[in-house]
């Protein structure tokens, strides 16, 4: 490969000093990585647990929602959640994990009592009152999961691209500032070499006459 | 043609023993218990073999699977209930009519949910069950009307108008009809009350049902309420003229204690129908569990009213109360086979 640096003394210096940079930077990148992966493993953990808990509320939801229809039939159960008149409020916020920013959400009036969910209580079962719940936990559940899955995508993310430029700074960055530097030694060596012979032709000359 | 008697304690007599012939034809719970083993087609099929057949047959030409099981149900149960209506004597009738008013306001309050959910006319007949004052010419009027308004007119003369004209602006307003809903049965409760005590003979025997309804419906708004802070919507939802006070029943909902609340309900009821409901409370068991312990312990107190007043309005009742858990429970199977739920689900819904 051909190298396009200036032989210089200067040039070695600056050399040395982007050396010694890159490996600094690697040496906290690859640290960067080990921590984010260690705090990866952690995340897992709670997302297979929130997937779990998704899964079983969904599973059950859908159960319950087969069952208000058996019991009440499915006019009734849509007259019953369309009843429901406030929403949910989901309040979005930042948190930071080495450097990256996941999110941190809040919800407030997932859960409801039966009186706060405005549907007719005298005329209809209390199977609707089951499979509001259902409902109300699995909103929850996928909160939960929503925050903590975006959280390991992030941090899948930033843990990709620091491997990316851990790996850059191993197998290119580095190895090829170090043969520039060698190159650079090389070549000063070499020139301060022929400076040698050059002065000692000179000095033969001078000597002749 | 031997002249029939229609003086004297005779009609009552053959009415209340047609009651009691009636109930004993009612499905027993083997058979429920066959009929969870097999597939929606053997169901049908089952059904067809009992007293459904003329309904299964007259409409298995326009409806099959699940539609036509829901529709002969309910065209059994709203000719069964017209039959009895025709069948019961003089002050019987006068009962029965305002027990089955309750059927009007589920009949009004799904077809107003239909149409601000956009469902065909069709739709809106097919669930609902003319077993009322309201008969299939009235309904099938109401249906075909496309405003609220002109329901509404078409209403007028009802027992209940006043409380639709009341709540019907309100709620078409905020597409909620849950107010108008208790509003309507409370109204309900209160005409039964008032017909249980005009005076009339017989109204003893029809005031001890009407008090068991309005008390298993409060316990079991109760139950579903518990541990919840606001009185004043709590007491919104009790309806007045059971064994309970209003003060009582807002109290037990807010009761810390589930020991205490039951000790002092059962105190107060003084029977022991309604310890198994009590016993679903005390384990936690599902809401739908609670309510149909509540619903067999009503079950059981209406046979012993029943038992206690054998020639008036109470074994019509109780036979009237029976079918309908009949063919819900015939629904649940029907629609519980379709959703493909376990069979111990659709036990759990039904009322056996």
């Amino acid at each position: 490969m051909a190298l396009n640096v200036k032989p210089t003394r200067s040039e070695l210096i600056d050399m040395k000093k982007k050396i010694k940079l890159s490996e600094r930077g690697y040496n906290i990148l690859k640290m960067k990585r080990d921590g984010l992966i260690l705090e990866f493993f952690k995340v897992l953990e709670d997302a297979k647990k929130s997937r779990g808990a998704l899964v079983e509320g969904y599973d059950r939801a859908t159960k319950m929602i087969a069952v208000a229809n058996t019991v009440e039939g499915s006019i009734r159960v849509k007259g019953a959640a369309m009843a429901v008149k406030e929403n949910p409020q989901i309040t979005l916020k930042e948190k930071n994990i080495m450097g990256v920013v996941v999110p941190d959400i809040e919800a407030s009036s997932v859960r409801k009592t039966v009186t706060q969910r405005g549907y007719g209580v005298l005329g209809s079962s209390p199977v609707i009152d089951d499979t509001a719940e259902a409902f109300e936990e699995l909103v929850e559940a996928i909160i939960e999961a929503a925050e903590i899955e975006t959280t390991m995508k992030r941090l899948l993310d930033e843990i990709e691209s620091t491997k990316r430029r851990v790996n850059a700074l191993e197998f290119k960055v580095i190895p090829e500032l170090k043969q520039a530097r060698d190159f650079i030694k090389m070549r000063l060596d070499e020139m301060e070499r022929d400076e040698l012979v050059r002065l000692k032709k000179i000095r033969a000359k001078s000597q002749a006459k | 043609m031997a002249a029939v008697n229609t003086t004297g304690p005779a009609p009552y007599i053959y009415a209340c023993t047609r009651m009691r012939v009636r109930k004993a034809a009612l499905l027993p719970r083997e058979e429920y218990m066959r009929m969870l083993n097999m597939e929606l087609p053997e169901i049908t099929r089952f059904i067809e073999e009992t007293r459904y057949k003329a309904e299964i047959d007259e409409l298995a030409s326009s409806f099959s699977g699940v539609d036509l099981m829901e529709n002969a149900l309910s065209w059994n149960l709203a000719k069964d209930y017209q039959k009895v209506l025709e069948l019961v004597p003089g002050h019987l009738k006068h009962f029965t009519k305002a027990y089955l008013l309750k059927w009007d306001i589920r009949n009004v309050l799904t077809l107003l949910r239909a149409k601000i959910q956009g469902a065909s006319v069709g739709k809106i007949k097919e669930i609902q069950i003319p077993a009322g004052s309201l008969n299939r010419t009235v309904l099938d009027r109401l249906d075909a009307e496309d405003s609220t308004d002109r329901i509404l007119d078409g209403l007028k003369g009802h027992m209940l108008y006043a409380v639709f004209e009341r709540e019907m602006s309100a709620a078409v307003e905020s597409g909620s009809f849950a107010r108008m809903e208790n509003e309507l049965y409370k109204a309900y409760y209160s005409i039964l009350l008032k017909e249980a005590k005009s005076g009339v003979k017989g109204g003893a025997a029809f005031l001890k049902y009407v008090r068991l309804d309005i008390d298993t419906k409060n316990l079991e708004t109760v139950f579903r309420v518990k541990g919840e802070s606001d009185g004043e919507k709590i007491r919104e939802l009790m309806i007045e003229g059971g064994t309970f006070t209003l003060d009582e029943l807002v109290r037990f909902a807010g009761s810390e204690s589930l020991d205490e609340m039951i000790d002092a309900i059962r105190k107060k009821l003084n029977t022991e129908a309604f310890d198994s409901a009590f016993e679903a409370v005390k384990e936690a068991k599902s809401s739908q569990g609670v309510e149909v312990g509540l619903i067999k312990a009503k079950l059981t107190e209406m046979d012993r009213i029943s038992k206690l007043y054998p020639m008036s309005v109470a074994p019509v009742i109780a036979y009237l109360e029976l079918k309908s858990y009949e063919v819900s429970n015939l629904r649940a199977l029907a629609r519980g086979k379709e959703s493909n739920l376990p069979s111990e689900s659709i036990e759990a819904c039904m009322v056996v």
